[in-house]
């Protein structure tokens, strides 16, 4: 019972106070171009939660169960690096195959996800904080359901500033993105403390 | 197809390559990082046991001035007066925080604090390895355990004042001097006694 | 990519890639790549130059490899390619600081996974050091890494100075500053990133 408290715990962590986008900061580039348009938000993120999910479920065990007993933790960025390729690019190869449709309205996003930050980054933490393997899939999923949300709001905001917006030529893009940005990272601020990870 | 498996040898000789450098280099190096990670320790543990210390003799001083003890396994480190220090280790929010921690004889309170390593935020988070945060844990009784409080509003005997801006760095220091003290306390009365 | 006359003068060309590095192209305003880092480290002066130093550093290091190697690195592999590069290398000079500069080490510890997954060294090397010589490389990693640098610094002068009250730790302003804490964080951050952008975008004239 106090294990599964545990992994709400940090499930609703990832989600509120120790969220990836707001309170880490990470995976800004595709969160300020591409958060213009809801489909296109909600696509990515899509794509995003599979990827990071799989990629912590696949670097676990290649660092607990391969790296750490023949001590070559040393090469463990490069490993996950290699892995995240991997993942992605057998991501597309089964997609292309069996589920063509989803996959052409993935379009560029799928290789996009290889070079965004926070896939490395939750492998990277899971280590660094030791997790179980069950608390690093919770984890990955709690990181990027947050992100998702994360871009998704931004999305929504930005959709009803282009409809309402006088909204001057320096800002529009990623000027008016930011200052949205910050004002719901503001509002992520007053859930610090009400769960510790 | 062939193009993947193509692009997937690229990747694993690409690979192999960087790592056999990595492990070269690591191999060169590692011998000086670890003296380097020992001394850092030494230090540590001589400033949070109040001992002064000049860089060119560390050794000599710790040699001199500190009893090492064991523990459960893990060492401790005890001066003149009967302070007791050991290291503690844990997550913050970055990555691992490690210092020594230094406990009154009756190992009742915290006599000082030191960090070692810190990843956290630079300007914000890293402000917990500052003096000027850590000695506000001095004096702090330990039980039941120590409280991370917001700022200016520490009262209990436990309470330390977090960092404004850095709640969750501070939190966390706080949550591992805990976690390290529930782990090692037993084990140091034990051996203390 | 260039005009005849312009390839008769590589002085000329030289000077271009570096303006366009520093100013036309900017990565922050222009290009939005690095948004991670300026975000995270701008709080401070001396974290400002320290990431900016570090950046540019393995920027020119990556546009010697990438560009050097850039008749090797098969095209579908190439974003792999770059990241195990980078990585790589960083880990490495990761690694001799800290045998032999432990105290650099200590100050550099948190930037280095920052510097690792900055989207600049990724970017640069897609859209120039794969497609262009070494000199020109290195030409356009250091005007990107100063164009960097400088806007760190700009941003983080502001945050420091309202945020704490200290510029590179001298205090600046008068003893009843209240701080404003929430420009040294996150929030922060990004109102002080989107006035910059506001700013720059207008003088540059840059429509979205």
């Amino acid at each position: 019972m106090s294990t599964f408290v545990g992994l709400v715990t940090v499930f609703i962590a990832t989600l509120l106070t120790h969220n990836i986008a707001l309170t880490y900061l990470l995976g800004m580039c595709p969160f300020i171009s591409l958060s213009k348009r809801i489909e296109t938000a909600s696509g990515m993120g899509i794509a995003v939660i599979f990827v990071v999910v799989l990629t912590a479920a696949l670097n676990w065990p290649i660092y607990n169960l391969i790296l750490v007993p023949t001590h070559s933790e040393l090469i463990y960025y490069i490993t996950f690096i290699i892995t995240i390729a991997a993942s992605v690019q057998l991501l597309e190869m089964i997609m292309e195959r069996f589920l063509p449709a989803l996959q052409a309205s993935f379009g560029i996003f799928l290789p996009l996800i290889t070079v965004n930050c926070i896939v490395l980054a939750v492998s990277l933490f899971m280590i660094i904080r030791e997790y179980g393997f069950l608390k690093s899939v919770v984890f990955a999923l709690g990181s990027s359901v947050g992100w998702t949300m994360a871009i998704v709001v931004m999305a929504a905001i930005n959709e009803k500033l282009r409809l309402i917006g006088d909204i001057p030529r320096g800002m529009r893009g990623p000027g008016i993105v930011m200052t949205s940005a910050g004002i719901i990272a503001l509002a992520f601020l007053g859930f610090a403390g009400i769960v510790s990870l | 197809m062939k193009d993947r498996l193509l692009m997937l040898l690229f990747v694993l000789v690409c690979g192999t390559v960087l790592t056999a450098a990595l492990v070269a280099v690591d191999a060169y190096t590692a011998p000086m990082i670890a003296r380097n990670e020992e001394l850092k320790l030494k230090r540590s543990v001589l400033a949070a046991l109040h001992i002064p210390f000049e860089e060119a003799t560390i050794e000599r001083t710790f040699a001199d001035n500190v009893t090492v003890g064991n523990a459960g396994g893990t060492p401790f480190y005890r001066n003149a007066e009967g302070i007791v220090a050991f290291a503690f280790t844990g997550s913050g929010l970055w990555g691992p925080v490690r210092g020594t921690l230094a406990l009154t004889p009756d190992l009742g309170k915290v006599s000082d604090l030191t960090i070692i390593h810190q990843e956290e935020t630079p300007g914000l988070g890293s402000r917990i390895a500052e003096r000027s945060h850590l000695d506000r844990f001095r004096g702090r009784s330990i039980l039941p355990a120590l409280a991370s409080v917001a700022a200016g509003k520490a009262a209990a005997d436990s309470d330390v004042d977090a960092i404004t801006g850095a709640t969750l760095s501070s939190n966390a220091l706080v949550g591992i001097l805990n976690a390290n003290l529930a782990a090692r306390l037993p084990e140091l009365k034990e051996a203390t006694r | 990519m260039s005009s005849p006359a312009a390839l008769r003068r590589p002085g000329a060309q030289t000077w271009g890639t570096f303006l366009t590095g520093v100013w036309r192209d900017h990565p922050i305003f222009s290009q939005v790549l690095g948004i991670c880092s300026s975000l995270a480290v701008s709080n401070r002066v001396e974290n400002a130059i320290a990431m900016g130093a570090g950046v540019t550093f393995v920027l020119l290091a990556t546009a010697v490899f990438i560009a050097g190697l850039r008749k090797l690195i098969p095209g579908r592999v190439r974003m792999i390619a770059y990241m195990i590069i980078i990585a790589a290398f960083v880990i490495i000079v990761d690694r001799f600081l800290r045998a032999f500069f432990p105290p650099i080490s200590e100050q550099i510890g948190p930037y280095v996974g920052l510097i690792i997954t900055n989207c600049i060294l990724m970017g640069r090397a897609e859209a120039f050091f794969i497609t262009n010589t070494v000199p020109q490389s290195l030409v356009d990693g250091l005007a990107n890494g100063l164009g960097y640098t400088m806007t760190l610094v700009l941003i983080a002068i502001i945050r420091e100075a309202v945020g704490f009250g200290t510029i590179l730790g001298m205090r600046v302003m008068g003893a009843g500053w209240v701080n404003w804490v929430v420009l040294s964080m996150a929030p922060g951050a990004f109102f002080l990133v989107s006035l910059f952008i506001w700013i720059t975008r207008t003088l540059a004239g840059k429509d979205a």
